[in-house]
């Protein structure tokens, strides 16, 4: 037990203390340094100067020591050293994160761009700061690695531009995608629902609004005036969305049909956006209205009167069930 | 389930573009660099590098232009282009007539523009390499035997921007052609 632990000790002091001092150790040391030193540098009130070199110095040194350490130890992925990646994402959490606001998307983009300077940097420049000119095959292969890590980040831009398309067209989400040559969904993930689906909610509360528990022959009249009752729910539905850019390729329609002794209503959102069908989607909802002679519990009959009269009682489905083509 | 949240917290990844643009990009650099090879007398690394750096150049720089453009062009037309990468379709809209039209005549810039932009990166990369100019590939051997100093003159002159030209339009040309073909079995598939 004692050997053990004497071991780990030995085995921790080669770790914490080098033989050299040119090592990757010393650099992680000075950026703990430089980070207290801003610590200390914003508690005693140094000026915002100050503090900002030292943050600086902390961020540059951590970069460096640790991809001196994965260097070091010839830490790699799939044969691709990946130093000088984890040195440009400190980078660039440190040149982006610093930014505040929405940083992530730019730090991200620009993640194989900064990844190739660190790599580029030391070919150069000389120890003396000063530039140099490499070798030819090197050129090369720097001028390859430039282009190749444009060419990442241009992809990793045309990810945010996608994500960007579906938080404007949240309903594309809920397509499928098999069709796609540029996009795959790794299956096995919850599909988000349609807009559409709120948009039929919504209409489904303004109809129980105007006509549930109302006397028959208004709701009877109500029913009669189809394209009225179709611009106030467009209205309604306008109102009570949040407005996204896709609101506009929503349209809301509404069947009313005879159904035995009352009437059906078909709420429909129909889709005029792009789609995985070849005629488009359109979401419906039925509904159902029937008389009834008992009022609503909360209203009770207080005369022969009422209770002859007749009511009306909307049911609507749950389901919102996905048509293609249009109604 | 943690991993399933972060899939649907990621969203929709270009997968399948980055692993059909890397085939594309491989199949372009190797016929581009045979022919580099025969036409300009190059060695296999040699022209190997020329052709993917040529390449690699052209798709970036074609992916800049393409995000900048899709930014800037009116909503109904990014309509029809979220349609066709998300759904590999055109949508009805005011612009699915003339759709045709733009396709065909962005493939034809596409090809001059990228034949340029190769073009201008050859003459760009060989001096930064500190290579020797290239010179032509002789023309047929029978002109070449006799090598007197009247004909001398009267090839070069012709052929003194030519060398390149030549050789890019034509790795330009099978490339792409070759790329066309390899979009159309997609379709098909």
């Amino acid at each position: 037990m004692l050997a053990f632990l004497r071991q780990t000790l030995a085995n921790l002091q080669t770790l914490l203390l080098p033989q050299n001092y040119f090592s990757w150790q010393t650099i992680i040391y000075l950026s703990l340094f430089s980070w207290l030193m801003s610590l200390l540098g914003r508690g005693l009130g140094a000026t915002i100067w100050t503090v900002g070199l030292m943050t600086t110095l902390s961020w540059a040194f951590l970069a460096l020591g640790v991809g001196w350490l994965l260097e070091h130890n010839r830490v790699n992925l799939l044969g691709i050293p990946i130093a000088p990646w984890v040195s440009g994402a400190i980078l660039c959490i440190f040149l982006f994160g610093s930014w505040g606001g929405d940083w992530l998307q730019p730090a991200v983009v620009a993640w194989p761009l900064v990844s190739f300077m660190v790599v580029a940097v030391p070919s150069l420049v000389n120890w003396d700061l000063k530039w140099q000119t490499p070798l030819p095959t090197v050129r090369q292969n720097l001028v390859l690695l430039f282009l190749l890590s444009l060419l990442f980040s241009c992809w990793l831009q045309f990810y945010f531009r996608i994500q960007a398309w579906t938080q404007a067209y949240p309903s594309l989400v809920a397509d499928s995608f098999e069709a796609s040559h540029f996009v795959y969904r790794i299956p096995g993930q919850l599909v988000p629902l349609s807009e559409g689906v709120n948009h039929l909610t919504a209409a489904e509360t303004f109809v129980r609004e105007q006509i549930d528990g109302k006397p028959w022959p208004s709701v009877e009249r109500w029913l009669l005036n189809s394209e009225g009752n179709r611009q106030a729910i467009q209205q309604e539905i306008q109102r009570t969305q949040p407005a996204s850019p896709e609101s506009q390729l929503w349209q809301f329609d509404l069947q009313p049909i005879t159904q035995g002794e009352g009437y059906g209503l078909k709420l429909r959102a129909i889709w005029l956006g792009p789609s995985a069908h070849e005629q488009g989607y359109y979401l419906e909802k039925s509904c159902q209205i029937l008389p009834v002679t008992q009022a609503n519990s909360y209203e009770t009959p207080t005369s022969a009167a009422s209770a002859a009269t007749r009511w009306a009682r909307v049911s609507c489905d749950l389901a919102t069930p996905r048509l293609p083509g249009r109604p | 389930m943690p991993i399933a949240n972060l899939l649907a917290e990621l969203g929709l990844m270009p997968l399948r573009a980055i692993a059909f643009q890397a085939m594309l990009l491989l199949v372009a650099i190797a016929l581009e660099a045979i022919v580099l090879r025969q036409r300009l007398r190059l060695g296999y690394q040699t022209s190997v590098q020329y052709a993917a750096t040529l390449n690699l150049l052209a798709t970036s720089l074609g992916w800049i232009l393409f995000l900048t453009l899709e930014a800037l062009l009116p909503l109904a037309l990014r309509q029809q282009i979220i349609s066709y990468v998300l759904f590999n379709r055109f949508y009805m809209n005011s612009w699915v007539d003339s759709l045709p039209v733009i396709l065909v005549v962005t493939a034809i810039l596409a090809f001059f523009m990228t034949f340029w932009i190769k073009l201008q990166g050859l003459s760009w990369l060989v001096p930064f390499l500190d290579r020797a100019p290239v010179v032509a590939a002789p023309p047929p051997p029978s002109s070449s035997r006799r090598y007197g100093p009247t004909r001398r003159r009267q090839p070069t002159a012709a052929t003194q921007a030519s060398p390149y030209t030549l050789a890019v339009l034509q790795a330009n040309a099978l490339s792409f052609s070759a790329i066309v073909v390899l979009l159309l079995l997609q379709t098909l598939a």
